[in-house]
């Protein structure tokens, strides 16, 4: 069967805002909610939304997002015609493919779309935490002949100066689209997705590399491109939980959000599943002196403290009259005896040394990756 | 090791009615152990784990759904491969076919010829251990007998009367064998564990002797039978249960809540794998009250769960108090019910204000899917 529509997941951020946590690690691969990755979110959605193809694009720190997405067995992408691919930057005899902007990362991919020779390109990125059927969207795409879908939810007023903003007629014909203003006359903000005719975005995006490089950006150039010659752009009004969380506090807010059973996001729903890669640990055990009250606790995990209003991820070991509360903990950290942990993200096999304390009270703590804090005792 | 070097026969041919109802639907193999494995997962790891490719495993008919639903297409196992196969077969279906029951022998030799490997290690269903199957191929090659059997150092009181018990000249040389039922004066015995390592070519000629001879039977019990003296026996040495009642079942569970039995079972140097389901992790509400208990995914605790291990997709309602039980996965038990001292299969429902209660010798079993509206007080 015809490839109806590739999905191409710009998973390239630096990331640089989130500091500490992506200075090995490209953003959509921090971890996430426990069990999740960021980029766990968009893979899902492409998943149950029935998109069989998968670019997934890459520029900083590809390791680890390499080694969690694979071959797309985890979301099921792996099938005799869907798959998930890693692209990356690479030179070639006409130099080097280094991505410099978003619209300029699909234009050097265009052989891996080329050879899927799709009838749409959904545009995606890889650090949203939502959920969301782009098969509606696409039926929403063809029903208005649009040549450009972009999905938009509605900001509150006074943050919509952060976003770019979509002005539209009463059909939803976008009119429009101011990058972040300081007046916005609006508060549809874009999430990032976009929907394109590909054979209309491909010879876009050729003429300009021919002529004057100056499509780098779909946000600051291809957009309004489309919008001063008059294409039929569109905006898909999305709405439901969605976060960016690109910044240490929005990382750790959406993670006390996701804590919440009732929220939004309905992360139990069994006719939506968010997927992940598997690990393998045993089941999580709480000891006779430890509790665990109004938070999320995965697989492996050991408690022999008190946890309160926290997400932990896999094997992580909360040692005796340790107090971890309004926190992170990612997979393999250990927190040790009587250490006290508050409003703090903690790194992957990050280790915290007995009676040590973190406080991110004033601002959130973060703990990277390995990092080791206090001194630690040889015991057990 | 080479690929080939040594294939895998796992028979699941033990029943036991002290285990009903929790296997009326399934065979023993597939019982859930330590909230979120299945005991075959130990079996499936420990072949997994010693890079052995090639797997024949043996379910009466009838039980095979949760077996295909557990197993799958073997990915978790690492059966999945290019050069990896596994096959079910179904014994009901041997014995049905009035040929003197050959068409068990012609499966099981033609699977053991075409594997083309130099041994076969055998595993049975009801013993619960993570073995390091390459070490045991090793010492079976040093020590140069025609079968390796293994054996775990045991109290009697934890034996079945069907169970073959070892009487050793030293530690490694077999004198006597016996069943359980037939000593009942020691109180360490040397259990044999049903796991065997035999040259594939012997095996086969076992089997076309008993198809000569039109013998009814199964490998295992031939492997049994053909334990002597010039069987080489290996102690294992690790966590091991042998189950074969709700008493032994419950009480091994149970043992995983004691730290170093449960470090031995699933933190050893070999990993044990089971089916991936892609759970949220549990969530403990502001009322949750939790004491040494194990819990999987997908949880939801708002009450009290004290000496318990639960399984995936449980909801615990607030008020709800769970104390000395296994909870399979998807029980839910409202608000203000008591569950003590029970086995609660899959799916069910405990009303609220309703009181199930067993004895630590004697715990209550409700069956899969039962809505339990009524006290049952057991015991």
């Amino acid at each position: 069967m015809k490839t109806e529509t590739v999905a191409m997941i710009l998973a390239g951020g630096q990331g640089t805002r989130l500091g500490k946590l992506t200075k090995n690690m490209a953003k959509p691969a921090v971890p996430f909610g426990g069990r999740y990755r960021i980029i766990d979110f968009t893979l899902s959605n492409c998943a149950n939304s029935g998109i069989k193809n998968v670019g997934v694009v890459t520029q900083y720190q590809p390791l680890e997002l390499n080694a969690h997405i694979g071959n797309g067995a985890s979301w099921g992408l792996d099938g005799i015609d869907s798959g998930a691919t890693i692209l990356q930057p690479y030179s070639s005899s006409e130099g080097s493919k280094w991505f410099e902007g978003t619209a300029h990362a699909i234009y050097q991919n265009m052989d891996y779309i080329d050879q899927l020779d799709p009838q749409y390109v959904l545009i995606l990125s890889g650090d949203h935490i939502y959920k969301m059927d782009y098969e509606a969207m696409l039926e929403k795409h063809k029903e208005n002949q649009a040549s450009l879908s972009v999905a938009v939810i509605e900001v509150p007023y006074k943050e919509a100066s952060r976003f770019g903003i979509m002005n539209t007629d009463d059909n939803d014909r976008i009119i429009e689209f101011e990058e972040k203003p300081k007046n916005p006359k609006s508060n549809l903000a874009s999430m990032g997705i976009y929907i394109f005719n590909w054979g209309r975005l491909r010879s876009i995006l050729r003429t300009s590399y021919s002529k004057d490089s100056s499509m780098s950006d779909f946000g600051k150039h291809v957009i309004p491109a489309y919008l001063d010659s008059g294409e039929n752009v569109i905006a898909y009004r999305f709405e439901g939980y969605w976060k960016d969380v690109g910044t240490i506090e929005s990382l750790w807010e959406a993670n006390m959000e996701f804590l919440d059973p009732e929220m939004e996001l309905d992360i139990r729903d069994k006719g939506w599943r968010v997927y992940s890669k598997n690990h393998i640990s045993p089941p999580h055990f709480i000891t006779e002196m430890g509790s665990a009250k109004h938070s999320l606790i995965s697989d492996g995990c050991y408690i022999a403290g008190d946890v309160k209003h926290s997400v932990l991820s896999d094997d992580v070991q909360v040692k005796d009259g340790a107090n971890v509360s309004d926190s992170v903990i990612m997979s393999g950290a250990t927190i040790g005896k009587n250490v006290v942990v508050k409003r703090a993200i903690i790194g992957e096999n990050a280790i915290i040394g007995d009676n040590a304390e973190i406080d991110g009270t004033e601002e959130i703590e973060v703990l990277g990756y390995n990092e080791v804090m206090g001194v630690t005792l040889d015991e057990d | 090791m080479r690929t080939n070097k040594t294939c895998a026969l796992v028979g699941n041919l033990h029943r036991y009615n002290e285990l009903m109802p929790l296997i009326k639907r399934r065979p023993l193999a597939t019982l859930p152990f330590d909230s979120k494995y299945r005991l075959i997962d130990f079996n499936l790891s420990n072949i997994a784990n010693a890079n052995i490719k090639s797997l024949f495993m043996v379910f009466n008919e009838g039980e095979t759904q949760s077996v295909f639903d557990h197993v799958g297409g073997g990915k978790e196992w690492n059966l999945d491969g290019i050069q990896n196969r596994f096959f079910i077969h179904t014994y009901q279906d041997f014995i049905r076919k009035e040929d003197n029951n050959s068409s068990y022998y012609d499966v099981v030799i033609d699977y053991l010829r075409k594997s083309k490997s130099e041994y076969v290690v055998y595993m049975g269903s009801k013993i619960l251990c993570n073995i390091d199957l390459k070490t045991l191929l090793h010492i079976h090659q040093v020590r140069n007998c025609d079968m390796t059997v293994v054996y775990k150092k045991i109290s009697a009181e934890k034996t079945n009367g069907q169970d073959i018990l070892l009487t050793l000249d030293n530690d490694h040389t077999i004198k006597e064998k016996t069943f359980a039922k037939d000593v009942t004066d020691q109180e360490e015995v040397n259990l044999c564990a049903d796991i065997y390592i035999i040259k594939t070519d012997l095996l086969i000629d076992i089997l076309q002797q008993k198809q000569a001879a039109g013998v009814l039977g199964n490998v295992e019990s031939f492997l049994r039978e053909h334990i002597s003296s010039e069987t080489n026996a290996y102690e294992y040495t690790g966590y091991l249960n042998n189950i074969f009642d709700t008493l032994s079942y419950y009480r091994a569970n149970m043992d995983m809540l004691d730290t170093p039995k449960f470090n031995s079972l699933l933190y050893s140097s070999q990993k044990v794998y089971t089916k991936m389901k892609n759970e949220v992790p549990t969530y403990y509400s502001e009322t949750s009250i939790v004491n040494n208990s194990q819990f999987a995914t997908g949880c939801m605790i708002k009450g009290r769960v004290e000496r318990s291990l639960l399984g995936r997709g449980i909801t615990i309602e607030e008020g709800a108090e769970v104390f000395d039980s296994l909870l399979f996965p998807s029980n839910v038990v409202k608000p203000s019910a008591t569950v003590r001292c029970a086995i609660l299969d899959k799916n069910v429902v405990v009303d609220e204000e309703v009181r199930i209660e067993g004895t630590p010798e004697n715990p209550v079993v409700v069956e899969k899917g039962t809505h339990v509206t009524q006290d049952i007080i057991g015991g």
